[in-house]
C-alpha cells in the first residue's frame, strides 16, 4: 500500500504527529469546528447545485447530438442519388496545453482534462496521452524529472504506449534537470524539436503522435538561472482517426474481448496491447496435486496503482495451484483505472469509497477487505491477503498448502507469512525451510477467520485512531504471544518502493536485496518440526550441533564465520532482557538486514544464512536458549553510535515508502 | 433408450412433449459445460414425492411413461449453487446457437450491503431460458454466513421485456429466500438424469417458510451517524459474548426443532443497528408456545447454560431465563396466539404480579444475523413498535419492562399457592 510504513521511527511520521497536533487543537476549539462543518455542508451545497448544472448539461448536449444526427440522416436520404463530395468526417479536437512554473493544465475539446496548480508537488513533465479515435484520456502520469532515474521510467512508460496515440506534454516548475541523453532522444523521435536543448528552467509543450505527425509545440526559455521561462500556452487542432484504425485486429476470443476493452481505454501496459504478438493475459499454471488452499480466499489490498496491479495480478495468476475464482481485488477509492485492469484479468473486483484519511484510510479498507472476504466466502476458516505491490513465487500456494494445516492446529500461530523480513540475497539459502517468528511480517501471508471474526475485527481501530492496521496487529495486545511461520526465502517480493510510478531503478536496487523463491514444487522441510512444541527439540537438535564462532573477531567482517558451506555456527550476542535489542539492531545494521526494527526473533533468538551456513544468533542472558552458551565465551556487545548518526537508518533506506 | 422412450411418449396423447424436450437439451447444454444444477420445481418436486421410494430403489428404470416432464407447464424450475461455476460467456453462446433465448437478472450484493460504501459487481440472481413455448427457471443460490443458501428476489430493471415469460407465474422471486444446503439425489425420472433434493417433502416444507429478510443497513448506518457506535472494550466484549450466547442457543433449539426468533431488545438491535445492542445486557427470544418441549431445559442446562428463573407455566405467561457466560443472559419468553392478536406474558418475583405484552400477529422470516441464519418477525416493524413504540430509533438506556413498554398491560397476580411453581428463582 501507498502507505505501507514499516518502521514507526522513519521520518514521515514526524509529520502526522505535527497533523495530530494541529488536530487537537482544532477539536478544542468548538467555534472552529462549528465553522468548519459550515463550511463543508456550504461545500456541498455548491457541488450538489454544479453536479446538477453539469446534470443537465449534458443531457441537453445528449439531446442536441441526437437532433443534429437525425437531421445528418435525413440529409444523407436527400442525397443519395447525388453522392456528395467526400466530406471529411474526421473529428477535430482542439488540444490546449499550458505550462508555467507554479500551474500546468491540459484542456480538449474545451474540457480540463489536467489541472495542477498546487503548492510544491507535481513538478516535471506531465504526460497525457489521448485515444487517437475518440479523444478520451488514457493514461495521466507525471515524471519528476528534477529528480534523479524519473526520466528512466518516463522512458519506459512512452515505450509503453501504443503507436498512434496522442501524446500531450507540459512542464511544470522544472523539468530537465535530471532529463538524459537517452530520454531527450526519445522525445525527439517522438517529434519534438525543443527536447534535446530543453534546460533549466525552461517551460515546454508538445503535442505529438506516437509515430506520427506534430501537432504543435512551444517553448520559453528561462532567461537566467533563477527565474523560470515565461508560461506558454499552446493551441493546437489533433485530427482524430477512425476507431478501426485505432484498434487492433485480434480473433474475436472472449479473452480478446476483454483485452479490446481494456487496451481502447487505457495506455501504458506495453505487450498486452501489441497487436501483433500481445501477451497473454490467461496462464493455466499447473494445478498442484492435493491443493489444500484451492478453496482459500484471496484478497488484494489495492489503491490506485494500476500498473502496480498488473504486475501483481500476472505474477499471482501465474501462480502454480492459483484459483481464479477465489481471488478479490478491493480498490480503495472509486478509481476506475485498477477496476479495468481486474476486469483485464476476468476477476472480480470491489471499490471501497473511503471515509478517513492516510493511515486510518488504509487501516479501514483492510478491514473492510476482510469482512468482506469472510462474508463472500463463509465457508473459509482462512483468507489470504496480498497488496498491489508483491509479486507472488510460482510455489506461493504450494507453500501454503504444505504448511496451512498447522495454522489450523496448532493455537500458538498468528499467521503464515510469505515474507521474511531477514532474508536478503546473502541471508536466504534454503528454500525448503522455515522459521516461528514473534514478529508479523505481512507482505502476503494467512489470516484465520476465527481469529479475524473472534478477536480482531470486533475491535479493529476506528478511522479517529489513526493507525497503521500492521503496526496495530503486531501489538502485544493483540499478538498475544503467538508466533508466525516464515519460509527462509520468502515467497512475496515487494516491488512498491516509490509512489505512483514504476521506477526500475529502485525496482533493482530491492531486487538485488531481498531474495525471492522463484523455484517451482519445492517439497519443504519437516513441517511438523513447526509445531510450538517440536520447534523447541528441533532449536535444541540445531544448538546442540552448531559449532561456537570465535567471539573475538568482528562479528561484522566476513572473515568471523568460516570459509565453509552447509555447516551450522551460532554466536552470542548480549541481550539484558526480552526488549534488548542494543546489540542486535547493531549486528544487523552492519550484517546490511533488518534493522529499522527487530524482526524475525524466536526467543531472542535469530536464524538466518552467512556464506551459505546456517547462522544462529542467541541473546545472552535473556534467551532461554543462553544455557548453550559454553561459559568461556562472552557475549559480544556492539555500542549504538551517536544519536544523530543512529537517526540515519543506511542499509535499509531503499525499503522505505 | 431415449428414441426408444420417446415413442412411448409420444403415443400418449393431450400431454406436452415441448417441454420435456426443453429441459433435456437445457441439461444437455449445462452439463457440457460441466456445470451442476438441481431441480427444484415445486410441482414437479410434488409429484416426485410421492413415488419416492420408488425412483430411489431403481435409479436407471425407466418409468413406462411421461409422468413428471410432460405436463404442459410455462416454466420448469432448476437452481445453481454459484460457487459451483465459473460465469464463462460460453454457456450462453451455445445456449444461442441451440436455439435458447434468454435473459439474465442481476442485482447488487447482499453479502456486501452490510458493509460500509463497498461497491462491487452486480451479481446475477436468476436466469431465464426460454425455447418454443417454454422456459427455464434458474435460481442462483449464493452461501452466506450462517453456513445457509440464499437467493435473490427476482425484479426487472426497466429495459426488460416483461412479456419474456409470465413472471408472476414464477415459483421463486417474489421474495429472497433462505435454505440450507440441500443433500442431492442423482435420479432418472421420464428419461432425464437430474439430481433432485434428497428428501423432496422436506425441501418442500422448507420453501413454503423461506422468505428472508435482508438487514436494513443503510438505515443502520443513519442511526449509527446519528449516534456513533460504542466501541469501547466493555461494549467489544459484551458483543462477543452475546453473538456466543446466541449461537449456542441457536444450536441447541435448532437440534431440538424447536422454531425460536429474536425478540424484544435483540430484534430492536437487529432492526436498528444490524447489530447487538451494547447496552441491552441479554439476549431474548420468542418461541410459540404450541412449540413448547419439556426437553428445552435440560437442553439447555446441558449446554452448560443454568437455568436462572422459570415465571409461569406452560399455559400461562411462560418465561425461562438462563444465565450465559460472564453475566449475559439468555430470555426466552413464550407467545400465546389469540384470534386477533399474539401476546407473552411477564412476572415479578417479589410481587407475584402478571403482565402482558400484546402483539399484532406476525409470521416468520429468515434473516442473517452476527454469522447466524435465524427468524425475525415478518412485520418486525409492527413488532418493534408494539414493544418499544414509535420512538424506537432513539436509543434508551434506562429501560422498565413492566411500565417503558407501550404494549404492556396488568395481568392480575398469581395465586399465593401456586407461587412455588410460578416463580422459581435459582
Amino acid at each position: 500500500m501507498d502507505e505501507w510504513k514499516p518502521n514507526p521511527a522513519v521520518k514521515p511520521h514526524k509529520k502526522r504527529s505535527w497533523y495530530l497536533a494541529w488536530k487537537y487543537k482544532l477539536m478544542n476549539q468548538r467555534a472552529l469546528r462549528k465553522l468548519c462543518q459550515t463550511g463543508a455542508v456550504l461545500f456541498l451545497l455548491v457541488t450538489v447545485i454544479v453536479n446538477i448544472k453539469l446534470i443537465l448539461d449534458t443531457r441537453r448536449a445528449a439531446y442536441e447530438e441526437e437532433e443534429e444526427s437525425a437531421q445528418d440522416y435525413d440529409d444523407e436520404m436527400l442525397n443519395v442519388e447525388v453522392p456528395r463530395h467526400p466530406v471529411n468526417n474526421k473529428k477535430v479536437l482542439d488540444v490546449e496545453v499550458y505550462s508555467s512554473r507554479s500551474k500546468v493544465y491540459v484542456a480538449v475539446d474545451g474540457t480540463t482534462v489536467l489541472e495542477d496548480e498546487a503548492r510544491e508537488q507535481g513538478r516535471g513533465i506531465h504526460v497525457i496521452v489521448l485515444n487517437q479515435a475518440t479523444g478520451h484520456v488514457m493514461a495521466k502520469r507525471v515524471f519528476d524529472t528534477y529528480s534523479p532515474h524519473e526520466d528512466e521510467a518516463m522512458v519506459l512508460f512512452l515505450n509503453m504506449v501504443a503507436r498512434g496515440r496522442i501524446l500531450i506534454f507540459t512542464i511544470k516548475d522544472e523539468g530537465s534537470f535530471h532529463l538524459k541523453e537517452t530520454a531527450k532522444n526519445v522525445l525527439k523521435s517522438l517529434g519534438s524539436q525543443v527536447a534535446p536543448f530543453l534546460s533549466w528552467r525552461d517551460m515546454w509543450t508538445f503535442v505529438g503522435k506516437k509515430g506520427g505527425e506534430v501537432y504543435g509545440e512551444k517553448h520559453a526559455k528561462s532567461p537566467a538561472l533563477s527565474t523560470w521561462g515565461d508560461p506558454v500556452l499552446l493551441k493546437t487542432e489533433v485530427h482524430l482517426t477512425s476507431v478501426e484504425d485505432a484498434e487492433c485486429h485480434w480473433p474475436d476470443t472472449e479473452l480478446n474481448r476483454r483485452r479490446k476493452r481494456f487496451c481502447s481505454k487505457v495506455e501504458g501496459y506495453g505487450s498486452v496491447c501489441s497487436c501483433k504478438d500481445p501477451t497473454p493475459i490467461e496462464f493455466n499454471p499447473d494445478p498442484l496435486k492435493d491443493n489444500k488452499v484451492f478453496d482459500v480466499p484471496v484478497a488484494v489490498i489495492a489503491g490506485n496503482r494500476p500498473n502496480y496491479l498488473y504486475r501483481m495480478l500476472r505474477s499471482l495468476l501465474s501462480a502454480q495451484g492459483v484459483n481464479p475464482q477465489m481471488i478479490t481485488v478491493f480498490i480503495d477509492g472509486y478509481y476506475e483505472e485498477p477496476m479495468d485492469v481486474v476486469e483485464l484479468f476476468g476477476l472480480s473486483g470491489i471499490q471501497h469509497t473511503p471515509i478517513s484519511i492516510k493511515n486510518a484510510r488504509v487501516s479501514q479498507h483492510y478491514k473492510a477487505s476482510l469482512t468482506a472476504t469472510f462474508n463472500l466466502f463463509p465457508d473459509a476458516k482462512f483468507a489470504v491477503v496480498l497488496e498491489e505491490d508483491l509479486d507472488i513465487s510460482v510455489d506461493f500456494f504450494s507453500f501454503l498448502s504444505q504448511s496451512i494445516y498447522l495454522l489450523e492446529e496448532d493455537e500458538s500461530l498468528y499467521c503464515i507469512s510469505a515474507w521474511n523480513d531477514q532474508g536478503y540475497e546473502h541471508t536466504a539459502e534454503d528454500p525448503s525451510l522455515l522459521y516461528r517468528v514473534e514478529t508479523m511480517p505481512g507482505l502476503g501471508w494467512v489470516l484465520r477467520k476465527s481469529l479475524y471474526k473472534d478477536e480482531l475485527e470486533p475491535k479493529w481501530p476506528t478511522p479517529e485512531k489513526l493507525w497503521d492496521w500492521d503496526m496495530w496487529m503486531r501489538m502485544p495486545e493483540q499478538r498475544k504471544g503467538r508466533e508466525c511461520i516464515i519460509p527462509d526465502i520468502s515467497r512475496s517480493y515487494h516491488f512498491g518502493i516509490v509512489g505512483l510510478n514504476m521506477n526500475g531503478y529502485f525496482h533493482e536496487a530491492y531486487f538485488k536485496k531481498h531474495k525471492f523463491n522463484t523455484v517451482p514444487n519445492v517439497q519443504l522441510k519437516n513441517v511438523e518440526s513447526l509445531r510450538k512444541d517440536n520447534y523447541e527439540t528441533e532449536i535444541h537438535r540445531l544448538l546442540g550441533e552448531a559449532e561456537v564462532l570465535d567471539h573475538s573477531k568482528n562479528p561484522c567482517e566476513d572473515s568471523f564465520v568460516p570459509d565453509t558451506e552447509g555447516r551450522v555456527y551460532v554466536m552470542f550476542i548480549r541481550m539484558e532482557q526480552e526488549a534488548d535489542f542494543t546489540t542486535w539492531t547493531q549486528l544487523a545494521k552492519c550484517l546490511h538486514i533488518w534493522d529499522l526494527d527487530v524482526r524475525g526473533n524466536h526467543k531472542g533468538l535469530w536464524r538466518l544464512f552467512r556464506k551459505k551456513n546456517h547462522f544462529l544468533v542467541v541473546g545472552v542472558p535473556a534467551s532461554p536458549y543462553s544455557s548453550k552458551k559454553p561459559s568461556s565465551v562472552t557475549p559480544i556487545y556492539m555500542e549504538p553510535p551517536a544519536k544523530e548518526e543512529g537517526a540515519v537508518a543506511v542499509p535499509a533506506a531503499a525499503e522505505q515508502t | 433408450n431415449g428414441a426408444a422412450f420417446s415413442k412411448v411418449r409420444g403415443s400418449q396423447s393431450g400431454e406436452d412433449s415441448t417441454r420435456w424436450h426443453v429441459v433435456r437439451k437445457f441439461l444437455g447444454l449445462i452439463s457440457s459445460h460441466n456445470i451442476p444444477v438441481y431441480l427444484i420445481d415445486p410441482l414437479i418436486l410434488r409429484l416426485v414425492d410421492k413415488d419416492i421410494e420408488q425412483i430411489r430403489s431403481s435409479p436407471d428404470g425407466p418409468s413406462p411413461e411421461c409422468k413428471y416432464f410432460c405436463a404442459p407447464r410455462d416454466f420448469t424450475t432448476f437452481a445453481l449453487l454459484d460457487k459451483t461455476w465459473k460465469h464463462e460467456v460460453g454457456l450462453f453462446r451455445t445456449a444461442e446457437k441451440m436455439g435458447f433465448q434468454w435473459l439474465k437478472i442481476i442485482n447488487k450484493d447482499p453479502r456486501l450491503d452490510g458493509m460500509d460504501d463497498l461497491s462491487g459487481m452486480e451479481i446475477p440472481l436468476h436466469y431465464i431460458f426460454k425455447l418454443a413455448s417454454h422456459a427455464i427457471h434458474l435460481v442462483v443460490f449464493y452461501e452466506r454466513s450462517g453456513n445457509f443458501l440464499w437467493h435473490g428476489p427476482l425484479r426487472l430493471k426497466q429495459h426488460m421485456d416483461r412479456k419474456f415469460v409470465p413472471f408472476r407465474k414464477l415459483h421463486f422471486g417474489r421474495y429472497p429466500g433462505a435454505y440450507e444446503k440441500p443433500e442431492l439425489l442423482l435420479v432418472s425420472i421420464d428419461d432425464v438424469k437430474v439430481q433432485i433434493p434428497k428428501n423432496p417433502s422436506s425441501f418442500l416444507e422448507e420453501m413454503s417458510h423461506s422468505r428472508f429478510l435482508e438487514c436494513r443497513y443503510r438505515e443502520a448506518r443513519a442511526f449509527f451517524q446519528l449516534y456513533p457506535d460504542d466501541a469501547s472494550l466493555d461494549a467489544v466484549e459484551f458483543r462477543k459474548k452475546a453473538k456466543s450466547l446466541l449461537h449456542l442457543s441457536a444450536l441447541t433449539l435448532n437440534n431440538l426443532g424447536v422454531k425460536f426468533w429474536l425478540s424484544s431488545g435483540t430484534c430492536l438491535g437487529w432492526y436498528r443497528q444490524c447489530n447487538i445492542i451494547p447496552h441491552s445486557k441479554d439476549v431474548d427470544l420468542g418461541i410459540f408456545i404450541r412449540d413448547y418441549k419439556a426437553d428445552i431445559i435440560p437442553a439447555f442446562q446441558k449446554a452448560g447454560l443454568p437455568l436462572k428463573h422459570k415465571f409461569g407455566k406452560v399455559e400461562d405467561s411462560l418465561e425461562l431465563s438462563f444465565q450465559g457466560e460472564g453475566d449475559v443472559k439468555l430470555d426466552i419468553f413464550f407467545f400465546y396466539e389469540e384470534d386477533d392478536h399474539i401476546w407473552n406474558g411477564g412476572t415479578q418475583a417479589k410481587s407475584g404480579k402478571k403482565f402482558k405484552y400484546l402483539f399484532p400477529k406476525f409470521t416468520l422470516c429468515w434473516t442473517e444475523f452476527v454469522e447466524l441464519k435465524v427468524h425475525v418477525p415478518c412485520e418486525t416493524l409492527q413488532y418493534v413498535e408494539a414493544n418499544y413504540g414509535p420512538e424506537w430509533k432513539v436509543p434508551v438506556k434506562t429501560w422498565d419492562w413492566k411500565s417503558s413498554p407501550p404494549n404492556v398491560q396488568d395481568n392480575g397476580v398469581w395465586p399465593i399457592d401456586e407461587w412455588d411453581n410460578v416463580i422459581q428463582i435459582y
